[in-house]
Parts: structure tokens; sequence; C-alpha cells
């Protein structure tokens, strides 16, 4: 017996000098914000996807930013910019900006980031969005000319996208992307225990000296979203984000805790036009009179409608600018039963509905279709896949699907990719040279009046014979109280660097 | 040759037989696993031309057999690659950081409950059909019946909630290690505790009461010997041997199982480890864990056949009666 004890000694102490290290420190405490994130995959810029918002966006930085409370394009490493009618754009760059290794940022680095975007060895994700680029000139260190193929006046909203922040031109991201992310953001890597925890410490060098505001970032990669909860309940951390409507519910009652929607996500639930049964106009206008907003919002959010879950049958989001506020239609399934009946449906239809099953919202919203559509005749068949699968085998391809798109504080890109013929992510198999045209003017127009003037026409057409219903379904951020300031625009960019601790 | 020595082999022989087997299979299951690993990765925002430079980079277009050889080639030099997503980080320096947490635990859970749950299946069997074996059995089918994930929302809702004696969720603050924040420890140890206590302290019970019903412990009792002195120098001693099989056999899933407790508290371990790469289809990373957990499994399995030789004399002397 003795002789175990003795062995249990020697275990122990041998575990403790392995696992021994750095104890806990001294000194004044810092302010940090700790922060429960999911488990990131690639985080590398360019084919970064999305998770991890708060490491990377602390640690990178981009050539201007979004502000939150007014929705206009603030300068960050660009102090100004210019264009003549949206082909040529000349950007003014910060003086005296350093990254975290040293190296000072410049032209170069800009040029080297947008051409980086075409490199096929790296898959960039932003590839399509940037190929419009015919050249960039580099007059001097701090100076950028960017030549377009085609006039592009909403250009700029392009290098706010997540996977666009500034690189160094001398830095091995194919090699250190991963372990060592480096740019000239407000916050630097100090250490990086992958698929457990990141700790990032003030940049000391940073441009604007009264920024950030806090000392430390601690983050916690933990991939269930209960624990995280456990987390921010228990005071181990300070935000949490991704949080689903019942947790939300859950929360109300906590006194010291907030849940924020800082921006929705939209879902498209698509009528594929070229397909049986929506090919004909009137069964998707049957579907749509089938169709109760405040019932989803309910049932998807535990929300009411138009506080945090909005509804449209139009690809524009009603918290843009460009939206026209077009009127709800109102559920009536007896008109839905006359349009499926004119169909040549009288007697109800059969379809299957498509989705990711494992994505925020996706199963709450195909069963409330189902139900909703189920009195007007339509038989809907629910087809979950896990997202992987989904998005590989079955969208793009199917009569009737629900996908995520992420907001976009341009639009015009996405009409391109989503609506014009020949799109690349044209779900609904859409072909109308109306859209088309309107799509093209929309993204050549310099005068915002007359752009805004041709999106309202664009919503006018989705709302009459159009492909798609658009919920814009709540993003949800966790908070304690004493986080003060908590900012994260459309682009999913939180900043940090503003972000104070009572 | 010695006995023991030429049973050590014997098992290293089957267990590299077995590793050789279990990595083929592990990697064939992976392999059929739906979905796809580049697509997964980069999400819907991925154009055809992304996903194909991934799966390019990542060698994921080879033929399955040619892959199957370079990983097993590789793993014979103890190199497990890298994970899919952290490029340029080997899994060798996320993987032994998280085993040396999970043995941690495993010890912790293993001095918490072998000892406690020994101590009261020999009590319980003593006392047959007595109250106090009543309690015991009682708690003992209790905890069984509990899967770890209930008994671990019950603990840490009494003792982390109500009393707040120890932290809800077990992760390691940063810049600390795991010796500085012991605490961590006890509630998952006590989840594990719950689970094992019940198959322990009821095999323990039985064999008890069959060892204290054989003729020499009978004898010894009749010859007038302290009660005391019977149970734990004549009948603890035979009574201890399915019990160690059964500890033995669990060794496995203690050191490498712990997915659903881990999971639960957060804590940083190799079962966490393994559900955040399963989710994430981390394939490499996969291959790894199953594949550690296997040895540990074949190991734990061959320690608890050479213990059980050594303690049983019927076992350990059976060649030499042939």
């Amino acid at each position: 017996m003795k002789r175990v004890m003795l062995l249990v000694l020697v275990f122990v102490v041998a575990s403790a000098m392995v696992f021994a290290g750095g104890g806990k420190e001294t000194g004044p405490e810092p302010k940090t914000i700790r922060i429960a994130e999911q488990v990131p995959g690639l985080i590398t810029p360019g084919v970064w996807d999305g998770q991890a918002f708060s490491m990377n966006s602390s640690i990178y930085e981009y050539l201007v930013e979004i502000n939150t409370e007014t929705g206009a394009i603030d300068p960050v490493l660009a102090t100004s910019w210019s264009t003549d009618d949206g082909s040529v754009w000349t950007f003014n760059l910060r003086k005296e900006v350093k990254f975290h290794d040293g190296t000072a940022f410049d032209a170069e680095d800009v040029k080297y980031t947008i051409e980086r975007t075409q490199d096929p060895a790296i898959g960039h994700l932003k590839k399509q969005d940037f190929e419009v680029v015919s050249s960039i000139e580099t007059p001097d260190p701090h100076t950028v000319v960017i030549r377009l193929h085609e006039s592009r006046p909403t250009f700029i909203y392009q290098l706010t996208d997540y996977n666009m922040p500034m690189l160094s031109s001398s830095y091995d991201y194919a090699k250190l992307g991963e372990s060592k992310p480096m740019g000239t953001g407000p916050f630097v890597m100090q250490q990086l225990i992958p698929k457990e925890s990141a700790a990032l410490v003030r940049n000391t060098a940073y441009w604007a000296t009264d920024l950030p505001k806090v000392d430390r970032l601690s983050i916690y990669f933990v991939a269930d979203i209960d624990a995280s909860i456990s987390m921010l309940e228990s005071d181990r951390v300070d935000v949490v984000p991704f949080v689903t409507p019942v947790i939300k519910n859950r929360l109300d009652s906590v006194d010291g805790i907030s849940v924020i929607s800082p921006y929705q996500e939209q879902r498209f639930i698509s009528m594929a036009v070229d397909q049986k049964p929506f090919d004909d106009n009137r069964v998707r206008l049957a579907l749509k009179y089938a169709m109760d907003p405040q019932v989803i919002a309910r049932s998807v959010a535990q929300m009411d409608l138009n506080d945090g879950i909005y509804y449209n049958e139009t690809p524009i989001m009603n918290m843009l600018a460009e939206y026209k506020d077009l009127p709800l239609r109102g559920r009536d399934i007896e008109k839905s039963k006359q349009l499926l009946a004119e169909a040549g449906y009288p007697h109800g239809v059969s379809v299957e509905l498509y989705y990711a099953s494992d994505h925020p919202f996706g199963k709450e919203l195909s069963q409330t279709i189902q139900e909703l559509a189920a009195p007007a005749g339509f038989d809907i068949e629910l087809k979950g896949f896990t997202r992987d699968i989904y998005l590989s085998q079955y969208w793009l391809n199917v009569p009737f699907s629900i996908t995520g798109w992420g907001g976009r504080i341009d639009p015009s890109m996405l009409l391109a990719l989503a609506f014009k013929t020949g799109g690349s992510w044209n779900e609904s198999h859409l072909s109308d040279s109306r859209v088309d045209a309107l799509i093209d003017k929309i993204s050549a127009e310099v005068d915002v009046e007359k752009r805004t003037g041709y999106y309202h026409e664009l919503q006018q057409l989705f709302f009459e014979e159009g492909s798609l219903i658009n919920v814009q379904v709540p993003y949800l951020v966790a908070i304690n109280d004493r986080v003060i300031g908590y900012r994260q625009p459309l682009t999913m960019i939180p900043q940090y660097k503003y972000m104070d601790i009572r | 040759m010695n006995r023991i020595t030429r049973l050590v082999l014997q098992r290293l022989g089957s267990l590299l037989a077995t590793l050789v087997i279990m990595s083929f299979i592990i990697f064939m299951l992976v392999e059929i696993m739906p979905g796809d690993v580049a697509q997964m990765i980069l999400g819907q925002s991925a154009t055809e031309e992304a996903v194909a430079a991934l799966r390019e980079a990542r060698g994921l277009n080879d033929p399955v057999l040619q892959r199957y050889v370079r990983w097993v080639g590789a793993l014979a030099t103890g190199d497990l690659g890298e994970s899919i997503y952290m490029q340029g980080v080997a899994i060798n320096s996320i993987l032994w950081r998280r085993v040396g947490h999970s043995l941690v635990l495993a010890l912790a859970a293993f001095i918490l409950f072998v000892p406690l749950s020994i101590f009261l299946g020999v009590l319980a069997g003593v006392k047959e059909k007595k109250p106090t074996d009543s309690v015991i059995s009682f708690f003992g089918l209790a905890t069984m019946a509990l899967p770890e994930f209930v008994s671990g929302v019950i603990l840490i809702t009494v003792f982390a909630v109500t009393l707040d004696w120890f932290p809800i969720v077990s992760v390691i603050p940063i810049g600390e290690t795991l010796f500085g924040n012991l605490d961590i420890l006890v509630l998952p140890a006590l989840s594990i505790t719950f689970v094992m206590f019940g198959y322990v302290s009821r095999m323990q019970r039985s064999s008890m009461i069959s060892v204290m019903n054989s003729d020499y412990v009978r004898a010894a009792i009749l010859k007038g010997m302290p009660r005391r002195y019977v149970i734990f120098r004549h009948a603890l001693k035979n009574a201890l041997l399915p019990t160690i099989t059964i500890i033995g056999m669990n060794m496995g899933w203690l050191f490498g199982g712990l997915v659903v407790v881990e999971t639960l508290f957060g804590f940083p371990g190799m079962g966490s480890l393994l559900m955040t790469a399963i989710k994430t289809r981390d394939v490499p990373l996969i291959e790894a864990c199953v594949l550690l957990i296997t040895v540990i499994y074949s190991l734990s399995t061959m320690v608890t056949d050479i213990m059980y030789s050594y303690l049983n004399p019927r076992i350990r002397y059976q060649g030499g009666q042939r």
C-alpha cells in the first residue's frame, strides 16, 4: 500500500512540474474584457470562415470601418479617399502606422492585400469581388490609386469585408496566418493556445493614442454554447456571441446581463423559378399569402415582428436605407388556395424544402413554414442536412430551400451574385432581363438618389413576382453590463477598441 | 523466460496488431463520414475555386490509400500531422497538453472513487441485508442509473450555483495553469465518481459476500480470529480481484473517453478536444485522438490482465501445472 501511495505522490509531483509555469500575476489589475467564442476554424484573412470575430478583428485592421451609430464610412488606415465616377479610387493612407512586427504600413501593403485576393493558391473568398480591379498604383508610400474595369460607385464597401484587413507584404501569412496572426490592429496576440484560448494585449504602438480603452482581451474558445453561458453567469467571461433566442429569454431575467442584437442576418426562402411547382408565379404568390410574418417572428426568434426580427419579400434588408417600405401582404388562405387552383393544383401541391439543420434558425424556420403553408394546400416535406452537406450537395440545385446570407452593407454585390442571370449563387435560378437591367443600373449609378430609385423599382418587382421570402433573424450577443460601448456593425466586425469596462 | 515477461511481450505484440487494424478502421470510418471538409471549413461564401484550392493545399484530392499510407508512415515516426485548420501547428502541440489535463482529471477521479467504492462495497457486503447495505446499494443503483450529463447538472446546481463552493465551468483562466486551479477538477471528478461508484461498489459487494461465505473465511471466524482481521487480511484480498478487473476495464474510458463530462464542464481535456474535432470535421485531429484512445484502452486492458495474473495465483501458476 505504501508503495502505491509513493507512486501516486511521484506522479502528482511529476505532473505538477510538467504543468507548472506562470503563476498568478501581481500588480494593479489590468482592464480586461473576457469573451467566450466558438472554436475558430481557419483564421487567416482571405479564407477566414467568419468565426473568432473578437480575436481577428482586434488584431487586424481595415482601410475604413462602418460607424455603428450613423452607418457612415469612417477612416481607419485610410485617412481620406476620392473617386471620379467610381472607376478610379484614390486612397490617402495614415502615416506612422506600424505592424505588430515593427514594420511600417504603407501603400505597398495595400497593393499586396488586394492583389492577394487573386492568388489561386490561396482560394481567397473575396476573389470574385475584386476581379473588377484592373490595376493598383502606388505613386508614393501613402497614396494608393485603384483602377477598376468598370464604374463601381460603392466599391469602397468591399474594403469593409471581414476578409479584407490590411496585411503586411513582408509577412508569411501562408505559414504563420493560423498560428501567429499579425496586423496593425489595436491589440497584439500574446499567447494563442490552439482550440483553447487566446490572450491579446494592448498594442502600445497603436496610431490612435487614446485607443484601445482596455488593456487586455482574454478569449476562450468554447465549443458548447451552454458552457459559454455558464461562464457568463458565473462571471468568468463578459461577452458571449451567437446566443440563441431560447437563451436570450432565460437571460432576460438575469440581473447584470443584457442580450443585444447588433444586426440581423438574412434567411432567404428561395423558390427556383425554372422548376415545378414554383415556375408559376401564382404558386409563389400562394406561398406568400399563406405566410404570417408575426407567427414566424414569434416561433422562430420568440420576438415580435420588427423588434429584432424582420420579414419582407425582397433581397433588401429592412434596416438598410435602400429598403422600400412595402406593405405586409397579410395572410389570406382562401386567396392562396385559389391561386394554387388557378396554377393547376386544385388539390394542393407537394414540395420538398431543403435547409441546413445545424444552422441557427434553420429548423425553426422550416417547421414554421411547413405549418403555415399546410392549410393552403402545400404539403411540404422537410429535408434538413448538416450545413456542409446542404451547401455542397443541395444548395443551388433544389426547387425550394432556406439559406443563410450575411447582411451586406452594400446590397449591390449580393444582387449580382444571387439574382442576376448566371450569377454564381443564383439559388432561385432567376433569369429576368428586367431584374438584370436594374442590377446593372444599381451597380453603375453614381447618384445616390437615382440608385435608391432603382432599388425601389427592383423591390416592387420582387414583391409582385419575386422568388424569395427574406426573413431577417437576429444575431444575438449576451453581455455583462460592466462592458460599455459594445459596437458591432452589419459587417460583423466587433470594434473592441472602443469598448470599455466599468 | 519469466512467465510475466512472456505475457507482457505477447500482449505488446497483440497491441501492435490491434493498432494497425484499428488505424485502418479509424481512417476508413472518418473517410466515409458524410460531408466535405473543405466546404465545411470555408462555409457558404466559398466559391468552387476556393474549395478546390483548399482541397489541393491540404492533400485531400489524393487517393484514399495513398493518404492512409502517408498518415501511418508519419505516425510511425511520432508525427501526428497537422490540424486541418491550424496550418503550421502540429497536432502534437495541441494534443499532449490536453492529454495531460485529462490524465490529471482521471487521476483525481480515481483517487476519489476507488477507495470510496471499495470501502462502501466491502461494508455493504459484510452487512448484507442490513440497513447499511440497503442504503449503499440504493445509492449505487441510483448513481449508476444517472447518466453523467444529468449527475453533472445536479452537481453544478448544488455545489456551484446554490452553495457556490466550486466553479460552474472547469476552464483554466488565461495565463494560468491547471495546478493553480485545482478546484476546477472537483465537480467533473465527482461526476465521474457517480458513474463509477455504482459499478465498482456493487461488484465489490457481491464478491465480498461470496468470499465471506466461503469455507476458509468461516473457518477463520470459527477459529476465533477477530472479525476485522478476517475481513481485511483474508477476505478482502480475494474479494478485490473482480473489482480490479472492473476498474481496469474502465481505465480506458476514464483516461480517454470523458467526452461528455469534459464538454459539459468545458474542461480543456482530450474528450472536449475530440468533440471539437468531430464538430468541425478536423479529420487528422479526430484520427489522432481516436487512435490515442485505442492505445489507452489496449494498454489498460493489458495492465489489468497482468495485474490480475500477478494477484491471482491460480492464473499465475496455471502454466506450471500443465
